[in-house]
């Protein structure tokens, strides 16, 4: 069953220098209980995708075109109180620094209570049970609960956005940056609590992370964004083991292994394009080692190289499709 | 074998905790958040040596007081640099001389080859020294100033050390460390302002803020973490090509165990305030003793879904530095904790020439198993 259907999706910006287009024509879908990974370097988009399926665009930025299904409904055409019950009901999002995102002088209880005493209609023992069971959930001790935010670590603070992010039994959650601002042995935590919940609840989710590695081990499909379009699209194991676009190439052996041998990994030169007047063609054509004149004319669409892997490359050539 | 260039040596830094009136009254025992506790390591010339561990654990605070940004409480740091031979140090020292902030002979004393105490060192003193002992921050966002030009940023040093004749000549090494830091041709950056420039530009212009002063010892805190992987190893390997070619030493403090792993000649694993555990970086990644070390190995997310590892993830969050607990600082957390670890706290034990650990495990008591 696919529950999400994004197509040809287009998000713009209104700035002073004119039309930034932040996402421009990205497709894919999400099936229910399966864990989808967006990467790309910092300003690729990544977040505007995730805002424009939740509809929680800044007021200067808009959808220029395409669409966005969810769970059978045209996303662009709900508004209001629909989309109010849709946004944390059905789709919930765990932002960006979450640990920050907590309201200081709430208790963080009261604050997960919050959404499920809007979108059900539960009175707050019920609710208040239904925190309880969901701290448990994700590793907090439930007697926590009439506790304020600064009384937990970073860690912790995480696993309250998540377990605020699962409060109403969402089917698809975004994860943007989960992990980026905790520690290694806490991300590691984190990152484990999240596969098992999305395992055991079978959650559809979007985890946006400019780190590669981080994707590698919570997610079963991979999207590689670059410059605002999904240039490389396939299960997790394919993209590492087959990657076909030069920038994922680029983007994996960028990568220090601690497994691996010891040298000093490969970076990508240069800077991503402005956005603002995009270059013609392809758009990683500067910094690509294999440019050739077709790259700087025309813009390789995206093509089936293999059954379900995508890529975007005028040098990738179907093979058994 | 390398000479040494410093040797920090139980090197502690204690923070007194703010005590409320009545707890004043009741005359309780002041306590300290011991964020450094008992540092002991040295770093070879032209040597990368990487302190790694949680948030927390004092590497951050060991980077800044050896450079005195924050005052030590106890311990030595010595400094053996051959740099402080330098013209532009003699010059430094000359001008004190003359304005009758040193006198001869202590101007003397700094000068030999000799170590120099930087724990004692006074103030006006330490000013100087830090011409040779350089740091470089890690948010490139935030450790700019976005109202100064990037020629403002990198100058700044050379004004506050009233180094450079004229402003011509101030331009001059200006151009240099930009150049030195990537950014070429320095004509082109040196009027910009920082939002002007990219995060990795941003990271190149803090590094000649550093450069600009010619220093033979960095601290390089943690720079690369606030950028994207794929221009981080530029970042590394503009950092390497220095210490080729200036014999630069650093000081690589960082969370990121893959890129110490990559990047370094001898790691410290650092825990509490604390070292558990130094050696060769080679040995110290493929061999770990420490169980936290092995922890710490084994949760660095791999790059390959294929790769599928063993993790040990360690229960709970690292504790209190304001309360350590007694015997090895690590027992509460640690896997193979034994009743001697919450007692007695383990001695630093030699597994090879380099590479020591302190562990009662290695001293061979009790089983890993």
């Amino acid at each position: 069953m696919v529950l999400l259907e994004v197509d040809g999706l287009k998000t713009y910006f209104k700035t002073q220098e004119g039309t930034l287009k932040a996402v421009d024509g990205i497709s894919f879908n999400l099936e229910k209980g399966q864990a989808m990974g967006l990467a790309g370097e910092s300003g690729c988009g990544k977040t505007t995708a995730a805002l424009s399926i939740m509809k929680l665009l800044p007021a200067n930025g808009f959808i220029a075109g395409g669409s966005i299904n969810f769970m059978n409904q045209d996303m662009s055409k709900v508004t209001g109180d629909r989309l109010r019950a849709i946004r944390w009901r059905d789709i919930s999002i765990i932002f960006q620094g979450a640990m920050n995102a907590l309201n200081p002088v709430k208790r963080v209880g009261d604050q997960i209570v919050e959404p499920i005493l809007l979108h059900e209609k539960v009175d707050e023992a019920v609710a208040l049970k239904r925190v309880k069971e969901l701290f448990e959930l994700v590793g907090i001790n439930p007697n926590r609960i009439r506790e304020y935010p600064h009384e937990f670590s970073g860690g912790m603070r995480q696993r309250v956005m998540i377990a605020m992010a699962l409060a109403c039994r969402p089917k698809l959650v975004i994860c943007d940056e989960p992990t980026t601002a905790l520690d290694v042995m806490i991300q590691a935590q984190i990152l484990q609590l999240l596969k098992n919940l999305q395992q055991e609840l079978e959650l559809a989710m979007i985890i946006i992370s400019h780190d590669l590695s981080v994707l590698a081990e919570t997610c079963d499909l991979l999207s590689i964004m670059y410059a605002g379009k999904i240039v490389e699209r396939a299960s997790a194991v394919e993209v590492f083991s087959n990657p076909q676009h030069p920038y994922t190439k680029g983007l994996i052996a960028a990568f220090p292994n601690i497994k691996g041998e010891r040298k000093m990994p490969a970076s990508i030169a240069g800077n991503p394009p402005n956005l603002i007047n995009p270059p013609v063609g392809c758009r990683f054509a500067d910094r690509c080692y294999m440019t050739q004149d077709v790259c700087r004319q025309d813009e390789p669409p995206l093509i089936e190289v293999l059954p379900g892997h995508f890529a975007a490359c005028h040098f990738v050539k179907p093979r058994g499709v | 074998m390398p000479k040494e260039l410093l040797v920090v040596d139980d090197l502690q830094v204690w923070f007194p905790v703010r005590r409320g009136f009545v707890e004043s009254l009741t005359s309780k025992e002041q306590r300290f958040v011991k964020a450094v506790d008992g540092v002991t390591f040295n770093i070879k010339e032209r040597e990368i040596f990487c302190l790694v561990g949680e948030s927390g654990c004092g590497k951050t605070t060991t980077g800044k007081a050896i450079l005195r940004l924050v005052e030590p409480t106890g311990g030595n740091v010595r400094y053996y640099g051959t740099g402080l031979n330098a013209t532009m140090m003699k010059e430094a020292i000359e001008r004190a001389v003359s304005k009758k902030m040193i006198s001869k002979k202590e101007a003397e004393e700094a000068l030999s080859t000799g170590a120099i105490d930087v724990r004692r060192l006074p103030k006006d003193k330490m000013k100087m020294l830090r011409q040779k002992m350089q740091m470089i921050f890690q948010d490139p966002y935030e450790s700019l100033n976005p109202k100064q030009s990037i020629y403002d940023i990198v100058a700044e040093p050379l004004v506050v050390n009233n180094l450079g004749a004229n402003e011509a000549d101030r331009e001059k090494r200006v151009a240099k460390a930009l150049d030195d830091a990537g950014l070429r041709p320095p004509k082109h950056f040196m009027w910009r302002y920082p939002h002007e420039v990219s995060g990795g530009q941003r990271q190149r212009v803090g590094i000649a803020g550093a450069l600009v002063l010619e220093p033979a010892f960095l601290v390089a805190d943690e720079p690369v973490s606030m950028l994207d992987v794929s221009i981080r190893s530029e970042i590394l390997k503009l950092m390497l090509d220095l210490r080729d070619k200036k014999g630069l030493t650093y000081l690589f403090i960082t969370h990121d165990l893959s890129v110490a792993y990559v990047f370094s000649d001898r790691i410290g694993i650092m825990y509490l305030g604390k070292i558990v555990e130094l050696g060769p970086t080679e040995e110290v990644i493929k061999k770990p003793m420490h169980p936290y070390t092995k922890a710490l190995i084994s949760v660095v997310p791999k790059p390959d879904p294929r790769m599928k590892t063993e993790k040990i993830i360690l229960k709970g969050e690292r504790p209190d530095p304001a309360h350590i607990p007694p015997g090895c600082r690590f027992h509460p957390r640690c896997p193979y904790a034994m009743e001697k670890c919450k007692i007695e706290e383990p001695e630093a034990i030699y597994v090879s020439q380099e590479h020591w650990v302190s562990c009662w495990l290695a001293a061979g008591e009790g089983k890993t198993e």
